[in-house]
């Protein structure tokens, strides 16, 4: 397919994408890897890495830190994509619906993504992870709420330019209903802003997670790479690899997500015409 | 000696672009104190050619031979820092669209004034002055207050005025005019050429224009030469050229030109099928906050349609035409008034009622490029009403045969999407999809003003041929009363959404009753000389 | 039509303040459990009398109205409760350790802006080269870093290996300076964390920049600048920079938002004593009044930063009368 070859046609994007394919692979083949589990103590806390059964060395109370950066993964993964699922889900519905019916929806809808934008979005989140009690879902819940306004913002304005176009004028005058207009007028010429946009969350909602579990804000049961940056601090002089390893992971990850953003973004919105 | 002087020039366009080159070997001669035309359909290479002359080329466009001679001097060979300092006081140049050839966050003054700073050593303060000078020439009124206005509180007409001031500013011996009125409404178009033809004549300088439009040229041009795919088919002087052309695309561009007077039998007399009484819309604008006033787009408008005429709806912007067409068509829901179809009011009918009914009224667009989906094949696109209604898909497909064959497009590009297609084609296809629902009222609102004069005169045929063929009632709205002379029985002229004057197309070309419509007529570029062309 | 642009504005900015403190009155009571034991966090539940004062002061037992009203009556009088932990007023607290945050952030700011704008101009002058491709990279790699691990970073870089700088806390302990000397040695704590909190935005101002100015060089107006003569460099700097400054100003705005989350981690690593180790603090000790306490403030201080920037908008751009 002609989308495919321009995707791919990019070397960045190619990197993302087998990036982050075997990152998928590592989170899914985690639980089967190391059946033990990340928080199991295995030897002596601070081992380097290359010591005896220690790929990536131990962590300060001797943990395999192999095995936490492989269920970070999981974490990373799961929350990455499960809020920006929420997001874009409630993105999409009210940004189609504000854009296209315009009015006083579109105007409260407006005033609330504003609203969104101006408070300290990563205060309010702390606030309400506090609040709910730290956990994976409160993780999800609030990541969504702080960044569905993004992505209503962008499916309004492709809405409401399309809605003026000629062919979906055409469309209303030979008779097609509104739903009809919206998913196969409309929606199919929105959808490339909206994919980018979204690959791009992912990758921000996993720097946003691990900032959350580096200030002691994550699922207390359960191993992030945020957390173990934030649980190695004391370490940090003594065993580099304790912050620099998970470190290296986000980085690594969130930069592939941009890649396959980025490689999305000219795949979908060809310079030429035609 | 010639003021300027092109020879074989030749401009090469980027690896990937359509054609190799935009201008292929190129020679001409403009004289001074005389106006030069290039005329040409778009992608002829007129436009470059006066950027060439300018310094001024797109990235990745490259002259790659000739010669450029100003009073005898090579501009190619010249410097980067002496060409710009011949840019102002040498020559200078202005553009299509003034709004966007203006620095929207700069004042008119102290643009003026920056043209005349960057080649004259003096301070703001005078520069202000001249500009206000130069402004008062320019026959702008007000012109003190001008200088302090930005680009977007001003009328397009003022826009390129203040465009021409800056451009003349330093007195250049040559000044390139790249279509300066294709955006502007017809008689402020009519004003602009008149001031431009005033100093010309007034600063005896060289004048280089750029056009597609023949009216326009007939009325400018000492000088012409046509150009098609970069090269210049004929050129000579404009009488020569336009009254005994020798090259068969200048006739077929000549003979492309609507001349401006009707010759359409008269159509068969019927009941009114449409009757628009009281129609007004309006609009207003704002959000939960601010509240300006509305604006009345289209006031009071009443009309009439009889099966297997055309009325044409004339106007300039902000006539309200198109928002009358989009209120007979409900894509705009009118604030008074009533549309009779057969009887029926389907001014105030909610969607679900008029559903059933928009089949009755189908449109042509304007824009060829947005009026259909680009991620739908053409096939999908022009059966898409026909299977609403419950058409049978095999039997929606071996109609679009035929109504594609009808409007010229072969059947086999079914299959196809729209940016294969030509704007023309695009237009042909946007057609067949209204005709898909054999409708009784087709709605053409603009459907010419994006194309080229050799397309836009076989569009016009089709939509006429189609309209006696199926005996359609067609409300034909347009801002050119060329194109509406062309194809409409009736004419009815709009200002400021009322009607101005209504009547037989052939009456108000000879007798127009009101001074608007006498001064849209009198506005037509190239009208009384037009009639001297050949008929083929 | 200006004067009306900015009253608007206002307005926006009263009517954010209001659904701020809305908002937190809600957020109280999303949490399981009464708004006084979420008030009180996990440590007060000892403390009955505590409990029992955190209800009364509440209004509890009214109706929600009421509450709600009670609330917002003691935020406008500018009380945000007391700290459980410190038993200290919250909003007395915050004021203390609010200039140290606003040095900060502001160093940042002015960095991101003044090296970003130029880094990006530089970028599009010449599309396609060397220079232009590495500030693409820099800004890439920036969007991909968490900001509090590239803090850890570059402690373990210039504080641990190369002695340049200090690398906690924002003066020397027990050093006493005075005057000059203070001044000085504040300035050198600021550079670690200052550029840590600056990078991503340098990046980003990078970015838009020279996307903004690669924009409007292809506008008709950039070629009848060139048209009248003018010099690359004036057509440049006059047209061309002023032009692409419009979407900067309206981007500063939006990024005081994430200026300040961005804050609240790089404090944390630098031990910085700002509002965002207070925050952390307070996320430790469950001290939920002083954590809600944060948010308002820093919610209000950002969209008066973004009141600024809309006015600033309104004098770089003439046409704000047409829109809104």
């Amino acid at each position: 397919m002609n989308f495919a070859r321009r995707f791919f046609a990019r070397p960045t994007a190619v990197f993302g994408f087998a990036v982050f394919l075997v990152i998928v692979l590592i989170a899914l083949a985690a639980p089967l890897l190391f059946a033990r589990g990340p928080l199991s103590i295995i030897g002596m806390p601070l081992l380097p890495p290359g010591s005896p059964g220690l790929l990536a060395g131990s962590d300060v109370i001797g943990r395999d830190m192999a095995v936490g950066l492989a269920y970070g993964a999981r974490i990373s993964l799961l929350v990455g994509i499960a809020s920006t699922c929420c997001a874009v889900g409630i993105g999409v519905l009210l940004g189609a619906i504000a854009g296209y019916y315009g009015g006083v929806v579109d105007d409260l809808l407006m005033r609330v993504t504003e609203f969104f934008q101006i408070i300290p979005a990563f205060v309010l989140l702390m606030v309400l992870v506090a609040f709910l009690q730290p956990s994976l879902t409160s993780a999800v819940i609030g990541i969504a709420l702080i960044t569905w306004p993004q992505v209503a913002r962008v499916v309004r304005g492709q809405f409401l330019s399309l809605r003026s176009r000629e062919f979906v004028e055409a469309a209303r005058v030979i008779g097609m209903g509104d739903a009809q207009i919206i998913f196969t007028q409309i929606l199919p010429n929105a959808l490339p802003p909206i994919v980018v946009v979204s690959s791009m969350m992912v990758g921000n909602a996993i720097l946003t997670e691990s900032a959350l579990s580096f200030l002691g804000l994550g699922d207390p049961n359960l191993m992030s790479w945020g957390s173990m940056i934030g649980g190695s601090r004391v370490a940090m002089w003594v065993a580099w690899w304790t912050t620099v390893l998970p470190g290296l992971c986000i980085v690594v990850t969130v930069l592939a997500l941009n890649f396959i953003g980025d490689g999305l973004n000219d795949a979908l919105n060809p310079r030429r015409r035609g | 000696m010639p003021l300027l002087a092109l020879q074989n020039l030749t401009i090469a366009l980027p690896p990937h672009a359509d054609r190799p080159l935009a201008v292929d070997d190129v020679s001409l001669q403009i004289g001074r104190n005389e106006i030069a035309c290039i005329v040409g359909e778009s992608g002829s290479g007129k436009s470059l050619t006066a950027h060439a002359v300018m310094g001024l080329l797109p990235r990745g466009v490259t002259i790659t031979g000739g010669h450029i001679l100003f009073q005898d001097i090579d501009l190619l060979k010249e410097s980067a820092d002496a060409m710009r300092r011949r840019r102002g006081p040498d020559i200078a140049m202005i553009f299509q669209d003034p709004m966007a050839a203006l620095n929207p966050v700069m004042t008119v003054g102290h643009q003026v004034a920056e043209q005349i700073r960057a080649h004259r050593a003096i301070s703001e303060h005078p520069a202000l002055k001249q500009a206000q000078e130069l402004l008062e020439q320019m026959g702008l009124k007000d012109a003190g207050r001008l200088l302090k206005a930005y680009p977007h509180q001003l009328s397009g007409g003022q826009r390129q005025r203040v465009m021409i001031a800056m451009a003349l500013s330093l007195s250049p011996k040559l000044l390139i005019a790249d279509e300066p009125t294709t955006a502007l409404d017809v008689t402020t178009q009519a004003q602009i050429l008149k001031l431009i033809k005033r100093l010309q004549a007034e600063r005896e300088m060289s004048v280089l224009f750029i056009s597609h439009d023949f009216g326009v040229v007939a009325d400018m041009a000492d000088q012409v030469a046509v150009m098609r795919h970069g090269r210049i088919v004929e050129s000579g002087a404009t009488r020569d050229v336009l009254g005994n052309p020798s090259h068969s695309y200048t006739r077929a561009l000549l003979a492309a030109v609507p001349r401006g007077e009707s010759h359409l039998p008269p159509p068969p007399d019927s009941e009114a099928l449409v009757r628009v009484s009281g129609l007004t819309k309006r609009f207003r604008r704002g959000g939960l906050f601010s509240r300006p006033p509305a604006v009345t787009a289209v006031d009071q408008v009443a009309l009439t349609l009889k099966r297997g005429e055309t009325l044409g709806v004339v106007g300039e912007s902000g006539s309200g035409k198109s928002t009358l067409a989009r209120c007979v068509i409900r894509l705009l829901d009118p604030d008074a008034g009533e549309v009779l179809l057969d009887g029926v009011d389907i001014a105030h009918l909610k969607e679900r009622a008029l559903r059933p009914l928009r089949r009755r009224i189908q449109m042509v667009f304007q824009d060829p490029f947005s009026s259909l989906n680009p991620r739908q094949t053409v096939g999908d696109i022009i059966t898409a009403g026909p299977r609403i209604l419950g058409e049978d898909a095999r039997q929606a497909r071996a109609r679009a045969t035929d109504i594609l064959s009808l409007v010229g497009l072969n059947p086999q590009t079914m299959d196809r999407f729209p940016h294969e297609f030509s704007g023309g084609q695009r237009q042909r296809i946007g057609l067949a999809r209204a005709l898909m629902l054999r409708p009784d009222v087709l709605i053409a609102d603009e459907p010419v003003s994006a194309l080229d004069v050799t397309v836009q005169a076989q569009v016009l045929k089709l939509l006429d041929d189609v309209r006696r063929q199926m005996n359609l009632a067609m409300l034909f709205i347009t801002h050119d009363m060329r194109v509406a002379a062309e194809v409409c029985h009736r004419v009815m002229v709009m200002r400021q959404g009322k009607v101005v004057e209504e009547g037989p197309t052939r009456d108000i070309f000879a007798a127009p009753a009101s001074e608007y419509t006498k001064a849209l007529l009198a506005a037509i570029p190239g009208r009384g000389r037009t009639s001297n062309r050949p008929i083929p | 039509m200006k004067f009306s642009y900015i009253a608007m504005r206002l307005v926006k900015t009263v009517l954010v303040t209001v659904a701020v403190v809305l908002l937190s009155f809600f957020l109280i009571r999303l949490a399981p459990g009464d708004a006084a034991t979420v008030m009180a966090g996990q440590t007060g539940y000892g403390d009955e009398a505590y409990m029992q004062s955190l209800r009364a002061e509440y209004g509890l037992d009214q109706p929600m109205p009421v509450q709600l009203w009670r609330y917002v009556e003691k935020v406008a009088q500018g009380d945000l409760g007391i700290s459980y932990v410190r038993r200290q007023p919250v909003a007395e607290i915050i004021l203390e350790r609010l200039p140290n945050t606003l040095l900060l952030d502001a160093f940042a700011l002015l960095v991101a802006a003044a090296g970003g704008i130029w880094l990006g101009g530089m970028a599009a002058r010449h599309p396609g080269s060397a220079g232009d491709s590495a500030v693409t990279v820099l800004a890439m790699l920036f969007y991909a870093v968490p900001q509090f691990w590239l803090g850890m970073m570059m402690v373990l870089v210039f504080a641990g290996w190369l002695h340049l700088l200090p690398p906690f806390g924002i003066e020397t302990m027990g050093a006493d300076f005075t005057g000059l000397a203070r001044l000085g040695d504040v300035a050198q704590h600021m550079i670690l964390p200052g550029m840590t909190l600056a990078l991503y935005f340098l990046a980003s101002y990078a970015r838009l920049t020279r996307a903004a100015m690669i924009d409007v060089a292809d506008q008709d107006f950039v070629k009848t600048a060139r048209a009248k003569g003018l010099t690359e460099r004036q057509v440049a700097r006059r047209h061309i920079l002023r032009n692409a400054l419009i979407p900067l100003v309206t981007y500063a705005g939006l990024q005081a938002s994430i200026l300040v989350g961005g804050s609240v981690l790089v404090e944390n690593v630098f031990s910085w004593p700002g509002i965002g180790t207070l925050a952390f603090q307070a996320v430790q000790a469950r001290d939920n009044p002083l954590l809600l306490g944060i948010f308002i403030i820093t919610a209000i201080l950002v969209s008066l930063f973004n009141l600024l920037t809309d006015i600033a908008y309104s004098v770089v751009d003439p046409r704000v009368e047409l829109g809104q």
